[in-house]
């Protein structure tokens, strides 16, 4: 089957997952002690504010009125309204959502700028002490949890050495043209390094450690010794033959690197303050904000099905005998 | 003029134990000439034709005697001196050539890579290059932009083929080049190589199992056993005239593919266990003929000139080559 | 023909035991060649130990306060000083051991207890089964994790259980699909032919037969599970939603920088409870990175 094939296929399965995933929340909130009324309906809020959130979750009707009220919702992106604040949570979303994503796209970024060249010099260098090291380093920074370097990090880089600024994403009562103009400022950028390297390191691991075993495995293989015995240079042909082969299973772990770092943006955020969904999901989740815990999960999910998704298209378009099947 | 000489060359893979893989061989090669290198497998031919190209595992080692190729001591050169010759003096087709493409690269990419290493041409002049090389080992030029599963085994031999080609250089090494084709593609390939030499006037190295590849292509021949050299010399000298029983016993185990069609006997018993070698002849174990004095070590005669034959002679050659061609002193013989 | 087979099966069994055992003799050989795991299987038990012994190593209580003697640095008397409120340090960290090893070790047996168990189901049945159960397998790996863990925990009550369970319901993914594409291959062995001519029944192959061979596979992933199991716990203990009554090494880090322990260069409040979180994940990934070294020769042979 073509790549037109494969593609609509791929969406359908992720459609139809994403919407699984959202009927078992739906569920959870109601299977959870509490009343359910009240999740969604704070205490501050006016008689039209209450009377929309009726109309639009259907509170008051049997549950499967209110389960199709919730997926025509969720299509919608009409997510209710805040419970603390009574703010449209669609409206939360849509400001938070991009600051997760540079966040979390420059910490997996950096951590494959890292990783993946580690890894390679690691298999290169099999059964030197050189790789024993490396691959207990890659451990330990492994089993670090993020809070806690990032706690180490600002310590260091802020209280300490005053370079870096302790948390959060900019500095009160500063505005921006737009997004674009925030995240490319140099204010921004210095908020970014620290959590973005914490992050980085925690991660960079994965890519090394898979790295390394797949250009073990190439290594092996025949075409790389055709490729030495061409005349070809031994860094070349690391680089040309056996990374370039090796790197295609590294792809897929890219789904699942983002995976983790959509989910660890919780963490992360809690630690520096900064603005996402992460630390906003855990915000409301503690405040019983309903509605954006719930909304912000959902966002959450479908990011990482997305990444997924990008991952297998990028597989095949690098794997030339890959036919979408 | 002799393009190579190798002389009591033995090579030892390290490891739990030690296994000298090749003995103490020694032979040349003439320029424009096939030296056949024959036996079964483990015999070291591989070990041989590895070392002589300087593709030598990790763990091999050439523990003494010289390799000189064109003049120049090879034998110990540094990566990086051997890499001058690679591909421009001296390519190899190794067994799994089917594998040696990478398949994540176009066959244009991958001959063009071989090319631009040692010359400095344009991506234009390797284009036209490598459509001409594909002409020449008979596929269809347009398949260089084939990407390698897109080409059949053969095919993917043949493009190997080509590539050694690519830099004409002065010795082709060869190992098993068609052993994994079947039969009619060997027989097409072979032919095209044996055509290639005789119009480019490379000099070649063929190792193979199979003696009759070497009676159809090869100019002269080695016969190897345990590691060691047991018969050498002029192709047609020795299939008229073998002496060695080893080398009668495999004439006997191949079928020629020219030649009248006659039944198989294939030489009963397997080789010896190199990491612990005999102290003589290493074929006495299964030779019908040993005799107590096959366990001193062996030295060369040359019963005719260009023609060396490593045997005790414990009977005399006549009668050796007598009995060899009854299939009875095969299959009846006793193990020692 | 039930009888007679029984025992020419059990005889082939009992023969596979003595492998067994002679199989666990060569690994703990091999363990102490191997010095990464032997250094994670001794970092554990220490740790072990020390969650055990709780009581007699802490020299006070790790919720006893007092205030007089707040933040000090290390000393004779707190010899990894105390926090805002007091309390020892180095008390709270040895009590923080025990939830997170009881959270860890839980955790890691139901996932491989459930991981196990889908994967052997799934590859040995195929079919629809198969692919029901990598549905649901595809499912779990949909849902991002450590927030499916809060929404769980806070949805119910922050117990250590519901910590466990939660862990539980989403872990165990990695290992089933491991499992089920291990038992793919161990199907088509000649043991199991040989077991389904005699009429071994589907549930006996599978768990007398193939389950012993998917084991090594299982403690490997059980392993890492112990240590992602411990990490999410401190994670989640770190945002607020752990288990309040337990003293755990992800509070101690909430609490420090809530009580600003970075302004005031407090670093052995910061530092101490991360890096007993870390050494002890360490030894759970060392304790399953030598095993998978040692391992990784054997599942070729297979």
């Amino acid at each position: 089957m073509g790549l037109k094939e494969f593609v609509t296929r791929r969406i359908i399965q992720i459609v139809v997952l994403y919407f699984a995933i959202a009927t078992m929340l739906f569920f959870l909130f109601r299977a959870a002690p509490g009343d359910p009324l009240a999740a969604y309906i704070g205490t501050g809020f006016t008689q039209e504010q209450a009377a929309q959130i009726r109309a639009t979750f259907g509170l008051d009707q049997p549950v499967h009125v209110q389960y199709w009220k919730y997926m025509t919702n969720l299509v919608t992106f009409n997510f209710g309204l805040s419970y603390i604040t009574g703010d449209p949570v669609w409206g939360i979303i849509q400001d938070r959502i991009w600051n997760t994503l540079v966040l979390m796209g420059t910490s997996v970024i950096l951590a494959y700028l890292i990783g993946v060249p580690i890894g390679a010099y690691l298999a290169w260098n099999r059964g030197t002490k050189r790789e024993r090291f490396g691959v207990v380093f890659a451990l330990i920074s492994r089993s670090a949890p993020v809070f806690w370097t990032g706690l180490l990090g600002i310590w260091l880089f802020s209280f300490k050495l005053g370079w870096l600024p302790a948390g959060s994403m900019s500095q009160p009562g500063v505005t921006y043209t737009s997004k674009l103009a925030q995240f490319t400022s140099p204010d921004f950028l210095r908020h970014l390094i620290l959590p973005a390297l914490v992050q980085a390191f925690y991660f960079y691991s994965l890519p090394a450690l898979l790295m390394r075993n797949s250009m073990l495995e190439v290594m092996n293989e025949d075409f790389v010794d055709f490729a030495e015995l061409k005349g070809i240079s031994d860094f070349s042909v690391m680089l040309k033959h056996a990374a370039r082969n090796a790197l295609l299973p590294i792809v897929t772990a890219f789904a699942v690197a983002a995976g983790f770092a959509v989910g660890g943006s919780v963490v992360l955020e809690t630690v520096f303050a900064w603005p996402g969904l992460g630390r906003e999901m855990v915000r409301a989740v503690i405040s019983n904000d309903y509605p954006v815990a719930q909304a912000t999960f959902l966002i959450l999910a479908g990011l990482v099905l997305i990444a997924n998704f990008l991952a297998d298209l990028a597989y095949g378009y690098l794997d030339p005998r890959i036919t979408y099947d | 003029m002799t393009l190579l000489e190798v002389n009591d060359l033995h090579v030892t893979y390290s490891g739990d134990p030690d296994v000298e893989a090749v003995r103490g061989v020694s032979f040349t090669l003439e320029k424009g000439e096939t030296l056949g290198i024959v036996g079964e497998s483990g015999c070291g031919k591989t070990t041989l034709a590895q070392a002589i190209m300087g593709a030598l595992p990790d763990n091999g080692e050439i523990t003494s005697g010289e390799i000189i190729f064109d003049g120049q001591d090879i034998t110990h050169l540094s990566n990086r001196e051997r890499r001058k010759i690679r591909w421009e003096k001296m390519s190899m087709i190794s067994q799994s050539a089917m594998n040696s493409l990478d398949p994540v690269y176009r066959v244009k990419d991958q001959i063009k890579e071989a090319i631009q290493e040692h010359r400095d041409m344009s991506d234009k002049e390797c284009y036209e290059r490598s459509r001409e090389l594909m002409e020449l080992v008979g596929l269809d030029p347009d398949r260089i932009e084939d990407y390698p599963h897109q080409l059949s085994g053969g095919m993917r031999q043949r493009v190997i083929i080509a590539m050694s080609l690519a830099l004409d250089p002065d010795l082709i090494i060869a190992d098993e080049p068609t052993t994994a084709l079947d039969v009619i593609i060997q027989e097409q390939i072979l032919y095209r190589i044996k055509e290639l030499q005789r119009e480019l006037g490379n000099s070649m190295v063929m190792v193979t199992h199979d003696i009759s590849v070497v009676a159809e292509t090869c100019d002269s021949m080695v016969v190897m056993y345990g590691g060691e050299l047991m018969e050498s010399g002029n192709v047609d000298e020795i299939f008229n005239n073998a002496h060695h029983p080893y080398t009668l016993g495999l004439q006997n185990a191949f079928p020629s593919v020219e030649g009248e069609k006659r039944d198989l006997t294939s030489i009963p018993g397997s080789p010896p266990d190199l990491s612990n070698p005999p102290s003589g002849c290493p074929f006495a174990t299964r030779c019908p003929f040993s005799a107590p004095e096959c366990e001193e070590p062996l030295s060369t005669v040359e019963p005719v000139e260009g023609h060396q034959v490593r045997c005790h002679e414990p009977i005399p050659f006549e009668q050796i080559r007598n009995r060899s061609g009854k299939d009875e002193t095969w299959l009846s013989q006793n193990q020692h | 023909m039930s009888e007679q087979n029984t025992t020419a099966l059990d005889s082939e069994i009992s023969t596979w035991r003595e492998r067994q055992v002679d199989a666990w003799r060569r690994r703990i050989a091999f363990l102490k060649q191997e010095p990464m795991g032997l250094a994670g299987i001794l970092m554990m038990s220490a740790i072990i130990l020390v969650a055990i012994f709780a009581p007699v190593i802490a020299p006070y209580e790790p919720t006893e306060t007092d205030y007089g003697n707040s933040l000090t640095p290390p000393n004779a008397e707190h010899p990894l000083g105390t926090d805002s409120a007091g309390r020892d340090i180095f008390s709270q960290l040895v009590y923080g051991a025990r939830p997170a090893l009881q959270i860890g070790l839980l955790s890691a047996i139901s996932v491989a207890f459930v991981g196990m168990n889908v994967g052997l189901i799934a590859g040995y049945y195929g079919g629809y089964v198969d692919d029901v159960l990598m549905r649901l397998v595809d499912f779990a790996y949909g849902i991002p994790f450590t927030p499916f863990i809060i929404v769980l925990v806070a949805l119910w009550e922050p117990s250590k259980w519901t910590i466990v369970g939660a862990i539980a319901l989403l872990l165990w993914r990695q290992t089933a699909r491991v499992v089920r594409s291990n038992v793919l291959n161990l199907k088509e062995k000649p043991f199991v032919k040989s077991a389904r001519t005699i009429g071994a029944s589907d549930r006996r192959i599978i768990y007398r037969h193939i389950a012993p061979n998917v084991l090594p596979l299982v403690f490997l992933y059980g392993s890492f599970a112990i240590a992602w199991a411990i990490l999410t716990e401190a994670s989640i203990s770190y945002l607020g939603f752990g288990d309040p009554t337990a003293v755990t090494w992800g509070q101690m880090l909430q609490s420090a920088q809530q009580s600003q322990a970075l302004a005031r260069d407090a670093w052995w409040w910061f530092t101490m409870p991360g890096m007993a979180i870390m050494l002890t994940v360490i030894s759970a990934f060392l304790i399953g990175r030598g095993y998978e070294e040692q391992l990784n020769p054997e599942l070729q042979e297979k």
